[in-house]
């Protein structure tokens, strides 16, 4: 494994803070669409810090914002969107930035990896031609035969076996895990300090996706990069994070450590996302407890909490006032819940019902069930 | 590649020849020379026509034979014949105009004339087809965009003859407003003009211009629209994005990118517009008054020529077969993921 951070001749053995520094500071992002409908928020009002070395993890549903934001943060926005707030890399202000100085941090230091391996690369370009790419565009006096040894330096880092012929490779010659893996390489070719990946997994299968991760893993460590990592995955999260986001209807709802999220959760929608997920040291009978109903609608949003139709809790005031983010024991935990502190060693149990998501389904199977064992009784006579 | 395209050009020769049999059944039972020659006979001498001229002019033509037949001795010229017949020799038939006018001169001296037109027409439809797309697709729902669109579908709309007429007017009017003779709306070059290549190409491009202006508005408004739709869904593809995120330039990302991977699916489908414009250029060399290889098809297809309008199809045939053999070799040369075996 050749060592990759200083390669590239002058150029890529950029600086390195120290761990710990905030790299990347979002503050109040809002981002609106213009429809035929009004306006859709998209997101409203997301906050974070991330750190150097830091991995933080943002979950939710589809729909509840996590892409637009990063993409908000990368400039990848169509023209039509609406953004406010902030967003400061390393003090330096993104949002509002023109093409020219956007592409001079895009890839450089911000990069990002996109959900979809088999569609993330041209397929009329080799390989090799789309990493060096990633590298010519940022270092224009790095000639051809050195972007060549350092694409084959950065596709055998991420676990690309013959990386010398397979960087002369178009991708659809390359497997989805393969392809997910060049779009990795590209994301740390030139050792930036935020990496974004927009649910780098999902299209993969499950056996594929630890190998990816882990992929992304090293080359994080490699280029001592900090991580955004948005899923829908609770495992995921649970295995390469070390702070989680909640998001849901385009805002927080919670953030925490790890350890917090997944065992003290204080928000219903988290518990939830918990009771969801099937467990192996459950009971194999064990049911699941779903969140029923779907997301609001972002076009005109109802005021109070918008996670109160789908909440077994809710109450009056619900209805009323959207609640805030607000400190639960001072260690940085926040919940955005009128009742956080009813929530104090809750199991998803206690809170969701363990229902089949259709109640008609449920209803049908138990008249089979019945009528079976009416004819097993009846052969029994 | 090159195994490929000889393989490709073998190909053409069975397609071309079933292309033939059903031309040469079609433009047979529409037309019957021989009854119409002896219908003119006999009006102008208010005679009934004798049994050997109608047989001297059967023999002539080679109508005293089954269709079969004649298509047979038309293709190769083998069996009894009058040694003007046999496409594999060379020979292209008779005309019914008369022995003085030879099919295979008349066809050589026009083809050079027509494929001007046509040539011009069709790369000149291209090119100002893609650009327009791809400005409509960058600028889309902008007034640009819906100028050409409104200008695609006007072209596509409007009949070429109509089309023509219009255009035609117009040069003339600009001319005169101008003083100038910039616009040459009648024929395809000076008459009985002498030079050499360089020479002739400068003193036909004046008369150049509009025709083919008016040959490419049809083929531009279809390939423009497909290369705006195209260009659309490349530029919400996720590699285009990923590129953008790479921190190319936004130019260099629709150049390089979009554009690229755009032209795929325009280059299959431009080239076949050198079979539309083989088509209007029936009509715009009508209107334009060039002695072009479409005119004599249609003067041909009026007397009921019958060998000479199957010379002029043969040879559409074979300009569109390598239209179509051009978009295959571009569809490779674009595309890696296309392989030639």
């Amino acid at each position: 494994m050749s060592n990759i951070s200083v390669t590239t001749g002058n150029g890529a053995s950029r600086a390195v803070g120290a761990r710990g520094d905030v790299v990347l500071k979002v503050d109040d992002l809002n981002v609106a669409f213009p429809s035929e409908d009004g306006l859709v928020h998209a997101v409203r009002g997301v906050s974070y810090e991330l750190r150097r070395g830091q991995s933080l993890g943002i979950v939710g549903e589809s729909g509840s914002g996590k892409s637009v934001t990063s993409m908000a943060i990368m400039g990848l926005l169509p023209k039509s969107a609406q953004i406010t707030g902030s967003a400061k890399l390393e003090g330096e202000e993104l949002l509002g930035l023109g093409d020219a100085e956007l592409s001079r941090i895009r890839g450089k230091k911000i990069s990002m990896i996109f959900q979809d391996p088999l569609t993330s690369l041209n397929p009329v370009y080799t390989v090799g031609f789309q990493l060096s790419e990633a590298i010519r565009t940022h270092y224009r006096d790095v000639n051809k035969a050195e972007a060549r040894k350092r694409c084959i330096d950065l596709l055998d880092s991420v676990g690309i076996p013959n990386p010398q012929q397979r960087v002369d490779a178009y991708p659809h010659e390359l497997s989805g895990g393969m392809r997910q893996r060049v779009v990795i390489a590209i994301a740390m070719a030139n050792n930036p300090d935020v990496i974004i990946a927009d649910e780098p997994t999902t299209a993969l299968d499950v056996t594929v996706q630890a190998q990816v991760l882990e992929a992304l893993e090293k080359a994080r460590e490699e280029v001592n990069a900090a991580l955004i990592l948005i899923t829908h995955d609770l495992g995921v999260i649970a295995g390469h994070t070390d702070e989680v986001l909640v998001m849901y209807a385009g805002r927080p709802v919670e953030e925490g450590s790890v350890d917090e999220i997944f065992y003290e959760p204080r928000m219903p929608y988290t518990l939830g996302l918990i009771g969801s997920l099937p467990r192996m040291d459950e009971d194999r009978g064990h049911r699941l407890t779903p969140v029923h109903g779907t997301p609001p609608s972002m076009l005109n949003m109802p005021p109070g909490c918008p996670f109160r139709p789908r909440c077994p809790m809710h109450q009056d005031i619900c209805a009323e006032v959207e609640p805030e983010l607000l400190p639960i024991n001072g260690t940085g935990h926040v919940a955005a819940c009128h009742f956080s502190d009813q929530l104090v060693d809750k199991a998803p149990d206690d809170v969701f019902a363990a229902v089949a998501t259709d109640l008609a389904v449920e209803a049908e199977v138990e008249a089979a069930e019945a009528e079976a064992a009416a004819i097993a009784e009846e052969e029994d006579k | 590649m090159v195994v490929f395209i000889i393989r490709r050009t073998l190909m053409m020769i069975p397609v071309l020849l079933g292309a033939t049999i059903l031309c040469f059944v079609l433009v047979d039972v529409a037309n019957d020379p021989v009854q119409d020659r002896i219908f003119e006979i006999q009006q102008s001498t208010g005679e009934p026509v004798p049994q050997s001229t109608i047989d001297a002019l059967e023999s002539a033509w080679y109508y005293d034979r089954s269709v079969p037949e004649r298509y047979w001795i038309w293709l190769t010229g083998i069996g009894e014949t009058n040694d003007d017949i046999g496409l594999i020799q060379g020979k292209w038939g008779p005309s019914i105009e008369g022995t003085a006018m030879n099919i295979g001169d008349e066809i050589s001296a026009r083809f050079w004339i027509t494929l001007r037109l046509v040539l011009f027409a069709t790369l000149a439809s291209i090119g100002i087809a893609i650009l327009s797309g791809v400005v409509s697709a960058v600028k889309q729902y902008s007034k640009t965009d819906y100028t050409l669109t409104f200008l695609g579908f006007l072209f596509l709309a409007m009949p070429i003859f109509w089309l023509g007429q219009l255009f035609k007017e117009g040069a003339v009017q600009l001319n005169k407003l101008l003083g100038t003779n910039l616009f040459q709306t009648y024929g395809s070059g000076t008459t009985g003009f002498r030079g050499n290549g360089w020479e002739v190409f400068v003193d036909a491009l004046p008369y150049l211009i509009v025709p083919s202006l008016v040959l490419m508005l049809g083929s531009y408004a279809a390939i423009s629209r497909y290369q705006r739709a195209s260009m659309l869904e490349v530029m919400n593809s996720d590699y285009v994005r990923l590129a953008r995120a790479k921190g190319v330039r936004n130019g260099t990302v629709m150049r390089r990118h979009a554009l690229r991977t755009a032209l795929i699916p325009v280059a299959t489908f431009a080239p076949l517009a050198l079979s539309g414009a083989m088509g209007g250029a029936i009509v715009t060399e009508r209107i334009f008054g060039w002695r072009g290889l479409g005119v004599y098809s249609l003067d041909a297809i009026n007397s009921g020529d019958t060998f000479a309008v199957m010379a002029y199809l043969l040879i559409s045939g074979v300009v569109v077969l390598i239209g179509v053999l051009i978009s295959d070799i571009l569809y490779g040369v674009l595309d890696p993921r296309i392989r030639y075996e």
